[in-house]
């Protein structure tokens, strides 16, 4: 997994998340950090896991991973026409651990080649985690006629499968910058 | 009969808290029971219309006032007192009364003609001595008074409008020997050196029938009537309490009061199962409350309480639910109240007590207007040895708190409900929270306040708030609460983000993630809490709200930018809550296993938790959505117009609205034709406070100029200057000093989850469907996560 290209995509699915909000990535050093106010926050480590020996249903399709006739991870589905077919993320599962993600809020009135000290605002400051590890992260993607796979007449036509195992670096830190006409 | 009063009279002056009883020794026995003299037999039967308190021609009146039998209406209740004189002088009194009430029917204002407080009674057993000795703490001429006694049946309660709440079948134990009563200058001193007794509260019950008054059982059923718990405990206290004759303004009078709790419990029971606070100290200091008969800021009549200061702390060691006892932890409360100044406005403390209640509840209820002023708290919460505090909590307000009885039903355009019916009415309130420190009370203030949003706190909040709070007798089954409540929210400013209002050089704009503009209403119907074998136990029976947040804001509350404005709105039944004593115990973070090789293998870290600590056992039952008001949804509107003044205008904007989200079991396997709907989002969420690792990010200072290198780890070192260092390669010595945190384990299910469509709403071209129906099944989350506050 190309590690650079993780880091963008994470970004970008980030700042699509706040849409209306302007995102950087920038590393700041601690002494940046102590020239701004608003230094109380938190940090941030741990692991998350998503069915990892199953979920909670058990019918003819989902079961325990340890049943090798049943679907064991988590099913998201969608569809964007009314009455039509549902996108499909099928099969969800897989772990992943982080270390050192930090959240505060931050002032910025300098810096940012002159952009800070016109702003002179706060900012969310999403601090990122160095290492991101993922441990059999997967999921399928697929197309299906109903959005519950027990449901009488069910066809699904799987499109491809991710598989993800490594770690990813994500250095620097997310600004969320409140702009426009709210 | 007088000496007895002004004996119990003292006892009740010198502790604001009720005292308990132990035996006397035999040579104090000895000492005072009456060995001689004369025997009173007494059958005590006493009414009088009113007895009236005038302070500055203002009156207070006690009104339909009666001494006489609890049992038995009408008739009176049976005295034997034996009196003795000692060779010192001293007045022995040994005395036995039974079955005696003492009530009245209403208290009233002579400024607030037809409205009152509501009444009060208190049937007893009493038996016990008192010795009365000449000469007190400061002299010959103040006294001496060396008493125990037992009250047994006893029965107190509140009645407004035909509705009642009672302690009933209350056995209390009271020892205080030693008691002075003095004049000191103008003061008249009461000095308590030792107060210890145990109470008992069989039962609190509830009753809506006139006709069951003081009665344990119904009068028509023959049944016990509902109740909430019963209560017991012991305690041991020291007093000194000083009465001086002038009010705030003109008569009235003044009362200081130095009390400590050498040691305390309190256990609330339900149905045999106990939630119990244990090992409890403590001290305060009450200065110069004044007492009068005064007009509150409205100008109503009203008996008003004024208070100078007010400080201490409290701890209580052990905090055990559940069968086996297990505790939560230990909680330990400083504070000071007096008066200070908020967002540049001062408060005080002040209670303005009036009748009447709610207006539509019936003529009888209290009316508190009351103004407060927690200039200074702290709030710790130690479990396993390990301690976090939340430093300078503040709070203040100003409103109308009523207290009505109530009955189920429509009085007057108002629905009420069955129980105890706390209101508020225009309650201006607020609180926050300056930062956290962790280990010690002179450690290092840090950011992290945020940390209390998984309890469900905001770490800042300011509102006006109307709405009530019934609190009903009966919970599940058996014992127990049941809750019914109507709150409303306005002007709300709440921080999800806070950084602290002062950093020690006074108040300063509090910065954050506010959501401000907030207006919330959130209803609840037959919630029920109950002490269960588990632990606590809450289930909602319905419950609905919307939280319309104006403006979320980043910086300062009210002129920070804005992210737009978000409506969330929810509609759950049958959702449910357990408190769980106990945190995760061992856990293997970062890895998987269940032994401590098995878990380094695999790259994690084995921590052992300790048995305290909170587990929060949720069941969110998100309903298909019935109308508009009672749905689950979520909005987000942005580029509103702008008014004049410069303020977005509601409804103008774009919008993203997220409608009827619900969860479902995944199909209709009951067969009445809708989804069943039993299994919701279930979530454990265990939360000890432990030692996390925090790794240094970037080479260099840090910002409290610390120096270390990236990936070093933090480790708290009192020696160092900040009170931390960074370690390349910690030691097994260090590891034991890494910072301490929140760790939570988490682990949320649910079998569906569905969104019914996402719609995209334009302010002229209407809604436009972009979503139809999303379906999120079979989902298990666990996750690990440790919080540090940093600073």
């Amino acid at each position: 997994m190309n590690r650079r290209y993780c880091q963008a995509v994470l970004a970008t699915l980030l700042l699509l998340a706040v849409n209306q909000a302007a995102g950087e990535l920038d590393r700041l050093n601690d002494q940046d950090l102590s020239e701004v106010s608003g230094q109380g926050g938190i940090y941030l480590s741990g692991d998350i896991s998503i069915n990892e020996m199953g979920g909670p249903i058990e019918n003819s399709y989902f079961g325990r991973c340890d049943d090798p006739d049943k679907k064991c991870g988590a099913r998201l589905a969608y569809r964007l026409k009314e009455g039509g077919g549902w996108m499909v993320l099928d099969e969800i599962k897989g772990d992943f651990a982080f270390e050192g993600l930090t959240l505060r809020v931050r002032s910025i009135d300098s810096g940012f080649g002159g952009d800070g000290e016109q702003f002179n605002g706060d900012v969310m400051e999403i601090g990122l985690p160095d290492t991101v590890r993922f441990n059999d992260v997967r999921f399928r993607i697929a197309g299906s006629n109903t959005f519950r796979p027990t449901d009488p007449g069910f066809q699904q036509t799987d499109i491809f499968a991710v598989e993800m195992q490594g770690e990813v670096i994500m250095e620097g830190n997310l600004l969320v910058f409140p702009t426009g006409n709210p | 009969m007088m000496c007895q009063s002004v004996g119990a009279m003292a006892l009740v002056l010198s502790a604001p808290v009720l005292a308990e009883m132990q035996s006397l020794d035999d040579d104090d026995m000895a000492a005072i029971s009456g060995q001689s003299g004369i025997t009173l037999e007494m059958e005590l039967g006493m009414t009088a219309d009113r007895l009236s308190y005038l302070d500055d021609g203002n009156g207070i009146y006690l009104e339909d006032f009666r001494v006489g039998s609890a049992s038995r209406s009408g008739e009176s209740a049976a005295h034997v007192i034996k009196v003795d004189i000692t060779e010192d002088a001293s007045l022995n009194l040994d005395y036995l009364v039974e079955d005696r009430r003492i009530e009245f029917g209403d208290i009233r204002l002579a400024g607030a003609p037809g409205v009152g407080m509501g009444g009060v009674f208190f049937d007893h057993s009493l038996q016990g001595n008192l010795r009365i000795s000449p000469g007190g703490a400061f002299g010959s001429s103040g006294y001496t008074f060396d008493t125990a006694y037992t009250m047994t049946g006893g029965r107190l309660g509140y009645r407004t409008n035909g509705n009642e709440v009672f302690l009933d079948d209350v056995t209390l134990s009271v020892e205080a020997l030693g008691v002075t009563l003095d004049v000191v200058g103008s003061t008249l001193e009461l000095n308590a050196p030792r107060i210890s007794g145990s109470y008992d509260v069989g039962a609190i019950r509830y009753s809506s029938n006139p006709a069951n008054h003081g009665n344990t059982y119904d009068v028509s059923t023959g049944q016990a009537l509902p109740s909430y718990g019963g209560l017991s405990g012991t305690f041991d206290l020291s007093s000194k309490t000083g009465v001086t004759a002038g009010g705030r303004e003109g008569e009235g009078f003044r009362v200081d009061n130095e009390t400590t709790i050498n040691s305390a419990s309190f256990i609330y029971h339900d149905d045999n199962n106990a939630l119990a606070f244990r090992d409890i100290t403590g001290h305060y200091n009450l200065n110069d409350l004044r007492v009068d008969i005064a007009k509150d800021r409205f100008g109503r009549d009203a008996l008003g309480l004024t208070l100078g200061s007010l400080d201490g702390e409290f701890n209580i060691g052990r905090i055990e639910m559940g069968a086996e006892g297990r505790s939560i932890g230990e909680v330990n409360v400083s504070f000071m109240l007096r008066d200070h100044s908020y967002n540049g406005r001062n408060y005080t403390n002040a209670i303005y007590v009036q009748g009447g209640g709610h207006p539509d509840a019936g003529p009888q209820g209290l009316r508190l207007s009351a103004e407060w002023s927690l200039q200074l708290a702290d709030l710790s919460y130690t479990e396993d040895g390990n301690r976090v505090i939340f430093s300078g909590l503040q709070s203040w307000g100003q409103g109308d708190v009523t207290v009505n009885v109530t009955r189920d039903g429509e009085l007057n355009g108002t629905r009420f409900y069955d129980g105890l019916r706390v209101g508020f009415e225009d309650v201006n309130a607020g609180y926050r929270i300056n930062g956290l420190r962790v280990g010690s009370d002179d450690a290092p203030l840090q950011g992290g306040t945020e940390l209390l949003l998984a309890l469900g706190f905001y770490p800042a909040y300011e509102f006006e708030m109307d709405g009530q709070v019934t609190l009903g007798a009966g919970g599940a089954s058996g014992e127990g609460l049941t809750i019914n409540s109507d709150i409303r929210i306005r002007n709300g400013r709440a921080a999800i983000i806070a950084a602290p209002y002062d950093e020690g050089d006074g108040e300063i704009s509090q910065k954050g993630l506010w959501i401000s503009d907030l207006s919330y209403d959130a209803h609840v119907r037959d919630m029920t809490v109950d002490v269960t074998e588990e632990g606590l136990a809450i289930i909602k029976g319905e419950a609905w709200s919307m939280m319309d947040v104006g403006n979320l804001r980043i910086g300062d509350k009210d002129r920070g930018a804005s992210f737009g404005r978000f409506v969330v709105q929810q509609y759950e039944t049958g959702s449910s809550m357990t408190v769980v004593p106990g945190g995760a115990g061992d856990v293997c973070a970062g890895g998987s296993g269940a032994t401590r090789a098995d878990c380094t293998a695999s790259g994690g870290i084995w921590e052992t938790r300790g048995d305290e600590g909170i587990t929060l056992r949720l069941k969110q039952i998100f309903a298909r959505a019935v109308s508009d008001t009672r749905k689950n949804a979520f909005a987000w509107e942005t580029n509103r117009q702008i008014d004049a003044s410069g303020n977005p205008i509601n409804n103008t904007g774009t919008w993203l609205l997220l409608n009827d989200i619900h969860t479902s079991d995944g199909g209709d396997f009951d067969g009445d034709g809708v989804d069943d709907n039993t299994f919701g989002i279930r979530t454990d969420l265990s939360v000890d406070v432990y030692q996390t690792k925090m790794v240094k990010k970037t080479d260099g200072p840090d910002a409290l100029g610390v120096a270390g290198a990236r990936g070093d780890e933090k480790i708290m070192d009192p020696a160092a200057a900040a009170g931390y260092r960074y370690v390349s390669s910690p030691t097994a010595t260090d590891l034991e000093s890494r910072p301490l945190g929140f760790a939570v384990r988490a682990r949320s299910q649910f079998r569906e989850l569905s969104i019914n469509n996402i719609d995209l709403v334009h302010p002229t071209g209407g809604p436009q469907t972009a979503v139809y129906g999303v379906k999120m099944q079979n989902f298990d989350i666990e996750a690990n996560l440790t919080a540090t506050p940093i600073p």
